[in-house]
């Protein structure tokens, strides 16, 4: 009897020590159950998430274990069908050390005095974390963690400085962080304010928020196509504009920078409402009593937002960065359609990377390169979770 | 119950020079997002010519509209319009549901209980599933699989007995949400080899299934914090009252998660309703979806803009109907905290 | 009242026919009941030819056609997904015969030698050489039926090289002339600035062909059989000589008369700019004839002419890598001196037949394809713009009439089928990379090396260096000695 109870994601202790991880966690159910700790109740409890655990692992586990396996191996034609021959991390190699280096890393050039005092910078705050893990009290796994975020973020700095150096070219790997941090920072910002906006008491409010929506709405593909047509200077809309402005010899195709902003714009538009939808339903559904206290004491509207409002969203917008991160580094039809990835490679993300290695066959090769953009989000996610998401979601 | 129609807003109306600034904003971002709309709804009734030759704004001012693009989707393709928009109706709105009632489920579960499965019970779970699989990959007949993978997991089990680390539940949320982390391409293959072993390929449940899964980590988490700024103490009053948890979520918690609800809904519903690459290789003749027709429209002639806009107008339309229907839930967050007061 | 009775008439007009029809059409037909899959990609180009032609087909043989169309960009790897699963959905594919070794080398494509020698309506030897003996072909066997004609030519404005007195380009010095004399002039009267020369040269779009076009005349010069990417003995790249240097010189310095954003051009740019007179020329397969004839999208009908590639009076000495003046022995297909090497680009729009189908489909599949070719139907389908399909049979080129009746004038036909027999006729045509995983070589490497050099992220040296390594290290990746035996069987020559 009991052991159907051990099934895995389904189990539950209901005296389990640390129950008090999650603040508002240790709620009823806890109490409840401790109370009547029998095998129904468990039961009840397990039902919640267990269709939810039991999709997903029968869904994910093959398709990663045999793209895991894939990324080992090189896909041939060969009499009579396909071989997968086995190469061992040959795919992994080309991108780090080998052939495609250049592509995947980029091309770096000596830093300049200002790169090497931002790499100056940035590694002694990463010293002095990194030490403060030391000295706190935290227990060995975070003096790990807080080690290894350090090396990794201070490696992934040393190749920014190194590429974004002038001569120096950033690979895939660099490119798609760019779009991520920059796409991130300004959607979130944008999608708050305008959510803001959207929660006053104005006049037509319900339109401007089904209108604001639309952009999520459109197929990606779609909208990398309407992209490439308004950001055409030859045929689009903004054609005239941009002759009347003396630059009709002038175009941002040419420019790597130029190129990059021009997939960002797009990436804008298109994810700012997903911040905007989200924030606006959690700012419509915070509790009242907050601001009426703080509207008798007489707080102005500003006040009111950053002081009670703000932070009572802290929790959707740790979640929802971390949702948009994890989206934000798959971004590929942007690229794809507007530039497929040039001039040169400067607007190449790794899901394009792979994508490309994919379409021509080269399977073994794209998974790699499918598995190191994993292994970035994973990083990235982990240490977002760890030393930020937790601590925000607590601070509510 | 009249508390509950309280508004919770600003007694006093705007100031006169913020209104302004508000609608100031309000009104440049709608451009902003208006703009490209419009033009594709311009696009839609262009010829080939008035794409190439340059800009034309206003049709019947600077160019005469047609409605050749239309004219071909619809009455020269007729189905091959109308059967992938069917598809994509009943894909997006069944796996939407579905990600939605499995989703907010575990959200609940992960805020409200706590779990703590044995990493040594999902290592051996893993490998068993792997045997069970590969063993099916090998022509073994799937009952005795799935049988002998049962037996062995609890034989194992009750030999390695109840010890060992544990895994909670943030644990769980996380490893949920990094079934999202790989890109399509790279287990695009995978999945359709499933599929074809298991004779789905080229069926509306194929994309069903596998927007269901992609869909759900995101619910959990959506919902998990939606939930959380939910008041326990309701929840904890009709425990003590003797209601069920099925119970509690569906009647306290639920309805006032309605906004949480209708906008994760929503979010999700895009998600599937959109899904290209997935599309593509699960689908053939039967059941390929729209967002497949828009990619169709670039081909050796470069883009069909024409064509492409109508797709897409298509495409949003109901999309619009359905944020409009629910914008009215997600404005009911006013209920929440009157609720609450 | 009236219109509902005459609404009735016309339904029940429109019925008759067809309740004489049905039960007869299914009575003693060769094929019937049998179904055919065929997969393209999504049109109108090529499925609508294919899709028109099914039902007629249907009528005679009864074998039902279905035309399943995927999009473009993804056709490939949906192709090679289905066959290699062994899901199978498909009996018969239209597609690109560049493809052919990832296909023939596994045994997915049924042979078709026997069948097509067997097939008097066919015509076999009305299709041109090039397109019988090269393209259809792999290894001495045939796998493919071609149903259209793909390589490249130089298109121009005639009524603008007439006013300026000027010659359509026969090298690439004269095509800089021309480009030069009409860059920055309006060129159709709107009042903007236009461009000498437009080539599509976005990065992984159609970039790696216009730039084998450049080269192919430094590059092969002793008939298609030499080949142009590889030294056919040693499997060594000839993209580190100073020929392919000066080949990649050309085709920078045409970015200098071309417009601001050509880096992102693809031949939709190209050919919409063309069409609608910005361009003076042009680099493109067939689709520009067709286009400029239609007035929905054509600003410039009847002032279109064509011109095989430009070529030049320079070659590549293979021994030393040097480039070398033609001389009767170094370039037997030389005409006054220029060396011209057509590039058949890409191939074609070929039928080909899924080996693991039923013999009964296959044997209809085949039919099919046979009844497209035949010169009864593609003789109208390659004048139809819309079709995609391009002359590749002597057939298309005898008679004018349907090219008259598609709406060019006598002259316009008789310039732009001149330029394709041109081309056609020649013996030093170039045939497209056809060694397994080709797409590796040329849509990577080839590629991103030329996206970057245009984008000065390389310089010429750096650039030739970069695909030469790309190349060496895909070809020892996957075996000097297969891919040798491939590239030999591609060009026919008997393996060593």
């Amino acid at each position: 009897m009991s052991k159907a109870v051990d099934r895995p994601g389904a189990e539950e202790i209901p005296s389990a020590p640390g129950a008090r991880r999650i603040k508002t966690g240790a709620g009823w159910g806890a109490a409840r159950l401790r109370a009547a700790a029998d095998w129904p109740a468990r039961q009840v409890t397990t039902s919640f998430v267990l269709p939810a655990v039991l999709l997903l692992f029968f869904l994910s586990i093959f398709p990663l274990l045999v793209s895991a396996y894939l990324s080992l191996t090189r896909f041939q034609f060969v009499p009579g069908g396909f071989a997968l021959r086995w190469v061992g991390l040959a795919n992994y190699g080309k991108l780090l050390v080998g052939i495609e280096q250049s592509h995947f890393l980029g091309v770096p050039k000596p830093p300049t005095v200002v790169g090497w005092l931002l790499f100056g910078l940035a590694a002694s705050v990463l010293l002095l974390f990194a030490v403060r893990g030391i000295t706190s009290a935290s227990g060995r796994r975070g003096v790990v963690g807080r080690a290894a975020f350090a090396v990794v973020a201070g490696a992934g700095i040393w190749l920014a400085v190194r590429t974004l150096t002038p001569g120096g070219f950033p690979g895939t790997l660099l490119t798609t962080l760019i779009y991520v941090v920059v796409g991130i920072t300004v959607q979130y910002w944008l999608g708050l304010w305008l959510a803001f906006l959207c929660a006053q008491e104005v006049a037509g409010r319900r339109f401007f928020r089904v209108v604001f929506l639309l952009p999520m709405m459109i197929t990606p593909v779609g909208i990398a196509y309407t992209f490439r047509i308004l950001m055409d200077l030859g045929k689009g809309p903004f054609a005239p504009v941009w002759r009347a402005l003396g630059l009709a010899e002038v175009s941002w195709a040419n420019y790597a920078w130029g190129a990059r902003l021009v997939v960002m714009l797009g990436d804008i538009w298109q994810w700012t409402p997903f911040m905007f939808i989200v924030l606006l339903a959690a700012l419509e559904s915070l509790p009242a009593e907050l601001i009426e206290a703080a509207m008798v004491d007489g707080a102005s509207r500003w006040q009111l937002f950053w002081r009670i409002s703000w932070p009572q969203l802290i929790p959707v917008t740790s979640t929802l960065i971390l949702i948009r991160m994890i989206e934000a580094f798959k971004i590929i039809d942007l690229p794809n359609v507007l530039t497929n990835g040039g001039p040169g490679t400067a607007t190449e993300s790794l899901t394009l990377h792979a994508f490309m290695a994919w379409r021509t066959l080269d399977i073994g090769g794209s998974a790699a390169v499918a598995y190191m953009l994993l292994f970035v989000v994973t990083f990235a996610a982990l240490s977002y979770v760890n030393l930020a998401h937790r601590r925000l979601a607590e601070a509510a | 119950m009249a508390r509950v129609w309280r508004v919770r807003r600003a007694p006093t109306a705007l100031p006169a020079w913020l209104a302004v600034v508000f609608y100031a904003a309000l009104v440049t971002w709608a451009a902003v997002v208006l703009f490209p709309l419009y033009w594709i709804v311009v696009t839609s009734f262009k010829l080939p010519i008035h794409v190439y030759a340059g800009p034309v704004y206003l049709p019947f001012v600077d160019f005469m509209p047609s409605l050749h693009a239309w004219r071909y989707l619809f009455v020269d393709l007729r189905n091959d319009t109308l059967r992938p928009f069917e598809n994509t109706v009943i894909v997006a709105l069944v796996s939407s549901t579905l990600a939605l009632v499995l989703g907010t489920g575990a959200g609940y579960g992960l805020l409200r209980f706590h779990y703590r499965p044995r990493l040594s019970a999902i290592l051996l779970f893993t490998a068993t599933a792997v045997l069970v699989i590969a063993a099916m990959a090998e022509r073994v007949h799937g009952l005795a699989a799935i049988g002998g993978g049962v037996l062995l997991f609890l034989l194992v089990r009750a030999v390695l007995g109840r010890s060992g680390r544990t895994v909670g539940n943030d644990d769980i949320a996380f490893w949920m949400i990094s079934q999202r982390m790989l890109p399509p391409v790279a287990v695009v293959i995978p999945i359709y080899v499933m599929f074809q072993r298991l004779s789905l390929l080229d069926t509306r449940a194929a994309l069903i299934i596998t927007y269901t899964a992609v869909n759900l980590p995101i619910v959990v988490w959506l919902m998990r914090d939606y939930f959380r700024n939910i008041s326990l103490e309701l929840e904890e009053s009709a425990a003590i009252d003797g209601a069920s948890p099925y119970r509690i979520f569906w009647s306290i918690v639920l309805p006032l998660a309605t906004p949480g609800l209708a906008a994760t809904f929503l979010l999700v519903l895009v998600f599937s309703w959109n899904e290209y690459l997935f599309a593509l290789f699960l689908t053939s003749a039967n059941a390929q979806t729209l967002p497949l027709s828009i990619a169709a429209q670039n081909a050796t002639r470069g883009p069909m803009w024409w064509y492409m806009s109508v797709l897409i107008l298509i495409m949003i339309t109901p999309v619009i109907a359905m944020a409009i229907a629910l914008e009215r839930y997600i404005a009911k967050g006013l209920l929440v905290g009157a609720l609450k007061g | 009242m009236r219109r509902r009775v005459s609404w009735l008439l016309v339904s029940i007009l429109l019925l008759l026919p067809l309740a004489g029809v049905t039960p007869a059409a299914s009575q003693g037909k060769p094929f019937d009941g049998v179904t055919v899959n065929v997969l393209t990609f999504t049109g109108p180009q090529i499925a609508e030819p294919l899709q028109r032609r099914g039902p007629d087909f249907g009528k005679l043989t009864g074998a039902k056609i279905n035309v399943i169309t995927v999009p473009f960009s993804d056709l490939y790897q949906k192709v090679l997904t289905d066959v290699a699963t062994g899901t199978n959905s498909y009996q018969a594919f239209v597609f690109d015969p560049q493809w052919m070794a990832d296909f023939v080398t596994p045994g997915y494509l049924e042979e078709l030698t026997s069948r097509v020698n067997a097939d008097k309506a066919l015509q076999w030897t009305d299709i041109m050489p090039f397109f019988r003996n090269f393209s259809a072909t792999y290894g001495g066997k045939i796998y493919t039926v071609p149903l259209d004609g793909d390589f490249q030519m130089v298109y121009y404005r005639t009524d603008l090289l007439q006013q300026a007195g000027l010659k359509p380009p026969q090298t690439w010095a004269d095509y800089f002339k021309i480009a030069q004399t009409f860059n920055k002039k309006d060129l159709n009267g709107d009042g903007t600035p236009d461009f000498g020369s437009c080539i599509a040269k976005k990065r992984n779009a159609q970039s790696y062909w216009m730039v084998w076009s450049v080269a192919a005349g430094y590059l092969q010069a002793k008939g298609t059989r030499e080949g142009s990417f590889f030294d056919a003995d040693t499997m060594k790249p000839l993209t580190n000589n100073e020929a392919f240097a000066e080949a990649l010189r050309v085709y920078v310095q045409t970015g200098q008369y071309g417009p601001p954003d050509e880096l992102n051009w693809d031949v939709g740019d190209s050919r919409s700019g063309f069409v609608t007179g910005r361009c003076a020329l042009s680099i493109d397969w067939g689709d520009i004839g067709p286009l400029a004839v239609d007035p929905k999208t054509s600003k410039v009908q009847d002032k279109v002419g064509a011109v095989i590639l430009p070529g030049s009076p320079r070659v590549l000495d293979r021994k030393t890598g040097k480039l070398v003046a033609c001389t009767v022995q170094k370039c037997p297909y030389s005409t006054g001196g220029v060396n011209h090497a057509p590039f058949a680009a890409y191939g074609g729009w070929s039928g080909a037949i899924n080996k693991a189908a039923p013999a009964k489909v296959k044997d209809a599949a085949y039919a099919f394809l046979s009844y497209m070719s035949q010169p009864a139907q593609s003789s109208t389908d390659v004048t139809i713009g819309i079709t995609g399909f391009n002359p590749y049979r002597r057939a298309h080129f005898t008679n004018l009439a349907p090219w008259l009746k598609s709406g060019m004038s006598a002259a316009a036909a008789k310039n732009y089928l001149g330029a394709i027999s041109a081309s056609l006729n020649s013996a030093n045509m170039v045939l497209d990379l056809r060694i397994p995983q080709n797409q590796r070589y040329q849509q990577i490497v080839l590629d991103t090396a030329i996206a970057k050099m245009l984008a000065k992220e390389l310089n010429i040296d750096q650039a030739m260096k970069e695909i030469t390594d790309g190349w060496e290290a895909i070809t020892n990746e996957l075996g000097r000695d297969t891919q040798l035996k491939a590239y030999r069987e591609s060009l026919g020559i008997p393996t060593k």
